[in-house]
């Protein structure tokens, strides 16, 4: 049980999002935020988005009228984020954003599942993939929010329609602070559970190996449970995977929802 | 609290990685896949309502079909009926003539027997007349033997069976 700290010290280095790909573990070095180079997040980021791209690629070119291989699953895909996420959210006036969320979806679920084979890592696991994605959501669904109602529309839009005017200095502000606060909450729970994901994954794993390389009866108690675990959040991690792109792409489709529909409120 | 703030590299990378992605989702993958979806739809929404329609029409058909086979079954009773009584009338005729056919032979058989007979009465009263004078004649002419007579008699017969034979 002596090795379990620096296993585990290794483990969060492997997890550091600041390692640079290729450099091995920043070992305790600790780099420059505004440098320019491609951490291992970063790499599995594109090598999922590649995938994406060849898998949708591929999918487009081999569709029929009769639903089938390959062309069926991306049609599948695509069905569901459109008629699930974007028009049950949005309406039929969220057509035209479908691409958009269908590619929101579909880019967080390919780096979500790239990171549960084993010696990769999710895309996704760092902040710096999922707040950008979640400033990115921000910034397009406030500029549709101003496109349909117009500057001053939008912004007057943010105030609860029946907000007595004596409570609009407390309540604009707090509005305008909860809108300012959805990238960060968007991109702080893909990431989160992706990352903690990983841990525990990586914390079971840890434990396996140590108990096939110091066999004792105790040690095989606790090395069986942890395989066992180790299975059983294995599976947990692949339904979180599609279940943390579903809640990023249907906030999205919400937070759409309300800039087109920003009037009505 | 290291790892709570983004790293710019890693930033731009999901950025520009999520652009491209989009662009070439939104030109060139999804177009054909909403194309498809679309397409299916209307398809099945069309083989749907023709369906319908061809149900309707079938059961039209089958209506129509089933009024004109009744239609049908009432003719054919009627002409049946009509035939029956055509048949019963021609019989009833004929059996008439026939009857009439028959009791106008009948008569006019028994009126040619009546005749026959009249004629034949005739005949014979005439024949046994001029015997009866011949037979007187012979008897008045001489006398006779017994054996005379018996060969006599015995002529006589004899003539009047010839008589009979003719």
């Amino acid at each position: 049980m002596e090795n379990l700290g620096p296993a585990v010290a290794k483990l969060l280095e492997e997890l550091n999002p600041f390692a640079v790909f290729g450099a091995g573990a920043a070992h305790g070095e600790v780099l420059a935020k505004n440098a320019v180079m491609l951490t291992n997040y970063s790499f599995f980021l594109i090598c999922a988005t590649i995938l994406t791209a060849i898998f949708f690629f591929v999918a487009s070119r081999k569709l029929s009228m009769v639903p089938k291989g390959i062309g069926n699953i991306g049609e599948m895909g695509v069905e569901f984020v459109r008629n699930s996420i974007v028009l049950d959210v949005m309406g039929s006036a969220g057509a035209p954003y479908v691409p958009f969320i269908v590619t929101v979806f579909f880019a967080i679920l390919f780096n979500n599942f790239l990171g549960l084979i084993p010696g990769f890592k999710p895309g996704t696991g760092t902040l710096g993939t999922t707040f950008g994605w979640g400033i990115m959501v921000f910034v397009v669904y406030n500029w549709v929010g101003f496109k349909k109602n117009g500057f001053v529309g939008y912004l007057k839009s943010f105030l609860p329609t029946g907000t007595p005017w004596w409570l609009i200095p407390l309540i604009y502000p707090l509005e305008v602070i909860s809108h300012f606060l959805r990238p960060f909450t968007l991109g702080v729970r893909l990431y989160a559970n992706m990352y903690a994901g990983h841990i525990v994954l990586g914390v079971f794993g840890i434990f396996v190996v140590m108990v096939a390389e110091a066999l004792s009866p105790f040690g095989a108690v606790i090395g069986s449970l942890s395989l066992l675990m180790q299975i059983i959040m294995y599976a947990f991690e692949v339904f979180v995977a599609f279940i943390q792109a579903y809640v990023f792409a249907i906030l999205t489709a919400v937070y759409m929802s309300g800039a087109l529909h920003a009037k009505e409120h | 609290m290291e790892t709570l703030i983004p790293y710019t590299s890693e930033l731009l990378v999901s950025l520009v990685s999520f652009g491209v992605l989009f662009l070439l989702m939104w030109k060139f993958a999804l177009p054909p896949i909403t194309k498809m979806l679309d397409d299916r739809a209307t398809k099945i929404r069309e083989s749907l309502e023709k369906a319908e329609q061809t149900r309707d029409e079938a059961e039209r058909l089958l209506d129509e079909y089933k009024e004109q086979l009744a239609l049908a079954r009432v003719e054919a009773n009627r002409v049946i009926e009509q035939g029956r009584k055509v048949a019963e009338t021609m019989k009833s005729e004929i059996v008439a003539k026939a009857n009439e056919e028959r009791e106008s032979m009948l008569a006019r058989a028994r009126e040619e027997i009546q005749g026959e007979k009249r004629t034949a009465m005739a005949e014979l009263q005439a024949q046994v007349a001029d015997l009866s004078v011949a037979v007187a004649s012979r008897l008045i002419g001489a006398s006779l033997s017994a054996a005379d007579h018996k060969a006599l008699i015995e002529k006589s017969i004899a003539e009047v069976g010839s008589i009979d034979a003719r």
